[in-house]
């Protein structure tokens, strides 16, 4: 009962201050720097206090989501700041992570509510240039829905571009996961 | 004397140290609860718990090992006495110091105290703790306080369950009561540890112990809600010793702790890492590393925390750490990955070959196998 009344009062407040704007296939620009092509819709969620990131969804949030990060800065949050002094760890890039520090960074940041992350695989791949992706797997401790995800991630003159998408492992992921991909492969980085 | 004769004497003794101990701090058990009828606050509570128990029990976080959960179970059961059938232990795989006892009889024992309690007798402390909290039928005064203030969310909060914790700092919703519940439990807990054969001098070291990690933290005691709420830690430590003091002898068990936890330390580490908190982390590990030298997982992971946290020094830190492990030997793969990691940003390109190579050949099943192989093969001869 709980659940539902968090889930009713998550949409209601949704419903209130959160717009929902399609994101129409072709090019787009995501914050100053970066650029990517889309060969099909998405639902670019914005609401005040998000964060840093895009948050982009298929299905609706919270099913899926794929956060799109721009030009964080050296020292930047990678999620919305909370209440100072709050018991939760705020995680901050640094712009001397190497690959595996910024994998770390993420998963501490989707782990912030005591959900689990495992790492699955991590690799270099061409992402803007030179870069590396990641897959994980997570169990969200609120609901205990275990999802599999995909990044990507390079950093550019100390920036951190990246890309994130997760979705509940049986059926959502293995749907979206290709335009996932695809979107990644036309990720362009502006010198 | 057979076997027979000796567990009865066993058991005679035990009566008469409980009933010592018992009038000595005037508190007697109470007789089993029966279920209360599900129209009734307390009923409905119930209801709640078990089917937050059932979703518990099919939980990916559920830590599904017969022997560990038998050890622990058959430790509340002899702290929990005649109320040992309604006492069910679920060991919960999250980093973070917790245990949390329903009014139905679900006991969550969370990965994050196990990592940190030092002993049986400790561990028998904070189970005794919550044990307490139960035979005194606390949660049931919450509930009808936390529904008469609307606070129904932050009272299920008390029970670990997930959807309703908001915050995760280092002590989830342990001794979330009020100051005169807690005081209680904390009595009613070291009777019970001593009843069980353990020694209730350890109760007050696990508050020592945790305050050594909270007060590493940036801001120190000043945030914590905990001790916005309760009685001063020092003032909590000094009356568990003067409770301890009542009713010296008992055993820790160290050494059979440590055995039985063994087999899952490395995991439990790796989630303390993740937690990012990494002053409490320092705090933790360094206090471990003094408790336990010989074992090179506390020096790998204290060394891994540096190095993620990257600060003044850290790096230096972090190399002297994974050097130590792999002087103990049988230290973790990753210790390598740290060096060469460290030797690759500090552009020492045969020191760093040589932590990568090695960390290839010990993990070749790595998940992260094809991201340091291109960093061995990109490194300058």
């Amino acid at each position: 009962m709980t659940r539902k009344l968090l889930g009713a009062l998550f949409l209601v407040s949704l419903a209130g201050c959160a717009a929902v704007a399609k994101v129409e296939t072709g090019d787009q620009a995501i914050g100053e720097r970066m650029a990517l092509r889309l060969e099909g819709a998405w639902n670019h969620v914005n609401a005040p206090g998000m964060g840093p990131a895009q948050v982009w969804t298929m299905e609706g949030l919270p099913v899926d989501q794929l956060l799109l990060y721009s030009g964080i800065k050296d020292g930047a949050l990678i999620h919305p700041g909370g209440p100072a002094g709050g018991a939760r760890k705020s995680f901050a890039f640094r712009s001397s992570m190497q690959p595996d520090e910024i994998v770390a960074m993420f998963e501490g940041m989707l782990t912030r509510d005591g959900s689990s992350f495992r790492l699955v695989k991590l690799e270099p791949t061409a992402f803007g240039g030179r870069g590396f992706r990641f897959e994980y797997s997570l169990v969200r401790k609120v609901d205990n829905v275990q999802h599999a995800g995909i990044g990507y991630a390079t950093v550019s003159k100390g920036e951190l571009f990246a890309l994130l998408y997760f979705a509940p492992r049986i059926e959502f992921f293995p749907r979206h996961r290709g335009r996932v991909e695809s979107i990644a492969r036309t990720i362009q980085i502006k010198n | 004397m057979n076997r027979r004769r000796f567990l009865a004497a066993g058991a005679g003794c035990s009566a008469c140290l409980v009933a010592e101990l018992a009038a000595a701090q005037d508190w007697q058990a109470p007789a089993r609860f029966a279920r209360p009828e599900l129209a009734s606050d307390e009923g409905g509570l119930w209801a709640l718990m078990d089917r937050e128990e059932t979703r518990l029990r099919r939980s990916p976080f559920a830590l599904r090992d017969p022997q560990l959960h038998t050890h622990v179970q058959d430790m509340a059961c002899r702290l929990a006495g005649e109320h040992c059938p309604d006492v069910r232990v679920h060991l919960v795989r999250t980093p973070y110091f917790n245990a949390s006892m329903a009014p139905n009889g679900m006991l969550q024992v969370w990965t994050g105290l196990l990592l940190r309690v030092d002993n049986e007798a400790q561990l028998a402390a904070v189970l005794g703790h919550e044990i307490g909290h139960y035979l005194a039928r606390h949660s049931v005064e919450r509930l009808r306080d936390a529904k008469s203030r609307s606070a129904f969310g932050q009272f299920l909060g008390l029970f670990g369950i997930a959807g309703a914790v908001g915050q995760l700092g280092l002590i989830a919703s342990m001794f979330a009561y009020g100051r005169e519940h807690e005081s209680e439990a904390d009595r009613i807990g070291a009777i019970l540890m001593r009843k069980a054969g353990y020694d209730a001098g350890e109760a007050a070291k696990i508050w020592e112990n945790l305050l050594l990690e909270i007060k590493a933290r940036p801001e120190g005691l000043s945030n914590s809600p905990l001790f916005a709420r309760h009685p001063a830690p020092d003032d909590r430590m000094e009356a568990l010793a003067s409770l301890a003091a009542g009713m010296p002898g008992g055993v820790a068990n160290d050494a059979a702790w440590r055995e039985r936890t063994k087999p899952f330390l490395r995991d439990w580490l790796n989630d303390e890492i993740k937690r990012g908190q990494h002053e409490e982390s320092l705090a933790l590990l360094t206090r471990m590393m003094l408790r336990s030298p010989s074992m090179p997982e506390y020096a790998y992971a204290r060394g891994e925390v540096y190095r993620l946290r990257a600060g003044d020094g850290d790096l230096d830190s972090a190399i002297a750490d994974f050097k130590a492990a792999a002087a103990i030997g049988g230290e973790p793969a990753e210790t390598h990955r740290g060096l060469g990691m460290i030797y690759r940003l500090r552009k020492q390109p045969a020191e760093a070959r040589s932590g990568l190579q090695r960390y290839l050949e010990l993990a070749p099943q790595a998940p992260d196998f094809a991201m340091m192989k291109t960093y061995l093969e990109e490194l300058p001869q």
